[in-house]
């Protein structure tokens, strides 16, 4: 009886759940509301599985990417963080580049932090963390193949314009970003205000006179990142000790 | 009361109660149907019980363990955690609001 109600179950259902779900109806007799209420589980599985894998891989794959966005939220505060000691003039004997090259490796790295945290929010609010995904991501996007076209290729005013906009595009999405963490409340609120109130001053860097308020900013910004990032880390373990009953 | 939970159709109840099921530790399935058939009074059949642990599995709420004996322990993640807590305060203010309007708030 137990064999015949488990094959009801669609086959990609058994190969995960079915050896665990034989040994429970094993443990009690089945009664017939126990019978018609593992028809509806069957007819159910059967609904949701139909042209569909079981939905095992994506949770697994939701709780990989917060963990990987966490870590690269990490790495990205770090390189920025440096960034920002290095421009502070902290180090001796630096290369000028440094700070530069710093930020720049950092962009990819937060576009992966934020994409990781985005798939965390979006569960929550879906279109809002989208948005707050595509704006920063766009203008990061944009910043780094005008940076990339300046520093490699040519010096052409186009490239120039790219850069500027992108990262006043990405510098605004930053903060966007950060509304919408801090609405969702799924992440660090602290590393929210921070990576916001981060990026409005960020946008003084580019003025001689307040440049050590951008500073500040970076600072906040990696900050920021980081809390987020560590959050994000904690979210995506276990949450209580192992005591199996 | 705005819904930040992940939708479960008429599994949102049973998901509900394995959620508060596993926040005190890691339960196999038959565990977890004896957790709340003692804590509501009425047993939760099988079928229930696996439709709603795929749905919170694959929602990222719990994760499974190693089996032990071809039962396999779930446990709750710390997202679950933090989305259990979330209903929890919901259902808390549903009840006190309601109780207010019925005048029988504790002074």
């Amino acid at each position: 009886m137990n064999s015949l109600l488990l094959r009801l179950y669609p086959s990609p259902w058994r190969a995960r759940y079915g050896d665990e779900f034989a040994a429970l109806l094993q443990e009690r007799p089945l009664g017939p509301l126990d019978v018609a209420d593992i028809l509806l589980g069957a007819f159910d599985a059967q609904l949701r599985l139909r042209g569909h894998d079981t939905g095992l891989a994506h949770g697994k794959g939701f709780v990989m990417s917060l963990r990987i966005g966490g870590f690269a939220a990490i790495l990205g505060a770090a390189l920025w963080a440096v960034a920002g000691l290095v421009n502070s003039g902290v180090f001796v004997d630096v290369d000028v580049a440094v700070p530069s090259i710093l930020l720049v490796a950092g962009m990819p790295v937060w576009l992966v932090a934020l994409a990781g945290l985005s798939a965390h929010q979006a569960r929550t609010e879906a279109t809002l963390a989208w948005v707050a995904f595509l704006v920063p991501a766009a203008g990061t996007v944009a910043c780094l193949i005008g940076i990339i076209g300046i520093l490699v290729a040519t010096d052409e005013e186009l490239l120039w314009m790219m850069f500027a906009l992108g990262t006043g595009i990405a510098i605004v999405g930053s903060v966007l970003f950060a509304i919408v963490t801090y609405r969702t409340g799924t992440l660090s609120r602290a590393g929210s205000v921070l990576l916001g109130v981060g990026s409005v001053l960020f946008l003084t860097i580019g003025n001689p006179n307040t440049q050590s308020i951008g500073a500040v900013g970076l600072a906040c910004i990696a900050l920021g990142w980081f809390a987020l990032g560590v959050q994000a880390i904690r979210a995506s373990g276990p949450a209580v000790a192992p005591r199996i009953a | 009361m705005a819904s930040k939970v992940p939708e479960f159709g008429q599994f949102a109840e049973p998901s509900l109660l394995i959620l508060v099921s596993l926040s005190d530790g890691p339960k196999h399935g038959y565990a977890i149907m004896q957790d709340i058939e003692q804590g509501t009074g009425r047993p939760m059949g099988a079928g229930t019980l696996y439709a709603a642990l795929a749905r919170l599995e694959e929602q990222g709420l719990i994760e499974p363990l190693p089996p032990v004996d071809r039962r396999r322990p779930y446990r709750l993640t710390a997202v679950g955690a933090s989305n259990l807590a979330e209903q929890l305060h919901g259902l808390s203010a549903f009840a006190q609001k309601g109780l207010r309007q019925l005048g029988r708030t504790p002074s």
